[in-house]
């Protein structure tokens, strides 16, 4: 088992165990109630605690993209991975294993995938990203060519390869999480009050 | 070691993506507005209902108002057990919500009276006090789920009267204990 192979197990392990934990903690929280959590108003404040802390994680990619010439804004990425984790355990908490309606099922499965994507990127992309220019760097200091090198890289190549697609996914899906969140949040008021 | 730049088709591709996912969230939500909207199945006794707006007033959630477009005091009047229609009469009147007791989207088999206020006396009170409502000797708080108060008036005074002493407050609940044959 490769390092990197290695690393993504751990971190499907940790996120399975972090969502049923969640998910666990509701039901604990919706025992002996009539509605579940996410119906009662701590549920409900649940959730926009979970919302509030998801939209730091737009911080960085903002002052990413607002000011190119500045360095690399390395204290807003550490807030980025922290709320882009706690904030979405938060609206699992908030949602529990009620699911019924079709707009938060899929706010739902839109955040799942943003995160999920974000958490392989970071943790499992970056090792192998970094893995495979290592490799390659002491092949070329063995004196190994550009080309010979690029042949016994090819496994290390193709499984980071594979790990980039979170790119493709990451901040596109970013998009269509923040229209369903908007569309859920309006039809909670809308149906539920103000 | 950097990662490289997104594909310039990404945002297009998105953005159509989500117009069409808005078209079709939009196309269902009139057709087939509880599978989208909804947190759970309509009970059986309001299977019937076609449109969201029946019950809930837009932004301010189910009101008492869409409930009693139904449910009036006339409906309970004819439809109800005494007891019943004089409590509703009072909550309809004092214009107290019917959330406190009630609720829905729990599943068609689900019960809607979820507070329900039992009836520790059970019929026997009301034959022994000739009243018809719990309301007659209680006070109910706003939410009506809180233990009611014990009024101090004629149908209460009449009753610890009658009971010569074995009338009291903590003893009165259960009525069929000492009063085994209803008598």
């Amino acid at each position: 088992m490769t390092l990197v192979v290695r690393r993504f197990l751990i971190v499907a392990g940790l996120v399975l165990i972090a969502v049923v934990g969640a998910v666990l903690f509701e039901a604990f929280l919706s025992m002996e109630r009539v509605l579940p959590f996410g119906h009662t108003r701590q549920g409900h404040v649940t959730g926009w605690v979970g919302l509030s802390v998801i939209l730091f994680v737009f911080v960085y990619p903002i002052r990413k993209r607002v000011d190119r010439n500045r360095t690399w804004p390395r204290g807003w990425f550490q807030v980025h991975m922290v709320a882009g984790v706690v904030g979405p355990l938060l609206i699992v908490l908030h949602a529990g294993a009620h699911l019924h309606a079709l707009v938060p099922i899929l706010a739902m499965v839109a955040m799942g995938i943003v995160a999920l994507s974000g958490i392989i990127g970071q943790a499992v992309h970056y090792l192998a990203l970094r893995t495979l220019n290592e490799e390659r760097r002491q092949f070329l200091q063995q004196g190994v060519s550009q080309d010979e090198a690029e042949a016994r890289l090819h496994d290390v190549a193709s499984r980071e390869e594979a790990f980039r697609v979170w790119q493709l996914i990451h901040a596109p899906m970013t998009l269509m999480f923040m229209v369903l969140v908007v569309l859920h949040v309006i039809g909670a008021l809308y149906f539920g009050g103000l | 070691m950097r990662f490289l730049p997104l594909p310039r088709t990404a945002v297009p591709v998105v953005a159509v993506a989500t117009g069409v996912l808005l078209a079709w969230l939009g196309w269902g939500s009139i057709r087939h507005p509880e599978a989208l909207w909804a947190p759970g199945d309509l009970s059986r006794y309001h299977a019937d209902v076609a449109r969201c707006v029946h019950c809930h007033e837009p932004f301010q959630g189910p009101s008492p108002a869409k409930c009693l477009a139904c449910h009036s005091e006339k409906r309970f009047a004819v439809r109800s057990k005494p007891a019943v229609r004089d409590f509703h009469r009072e909550v309809i009147a004092q214009q107290k919500t019917c959330l406190a007791c009630h609720t829905e989207h729990r599943g068609a088999l689900a019960q809607i009276t979820t507070n329900a206020m039992f009836n520790p006396h059970g019929e026997f009170i009301f034959r022994a006090t000739g009243t018809s409502s719990c309301s007659a000797c209680h006070e109910f708080g706003a939410d009506v789920v809180a233990r009611p108060t014990l009024l101090d008036n004629d149908f209460v005074r009449h009753l610890f009267d009658e009971g010569e002493g074995a009338h009291h407050r903590g003893r009165m609940a259960n009525c069929v204990q000492c009063h085994v044959s209803g008598q």
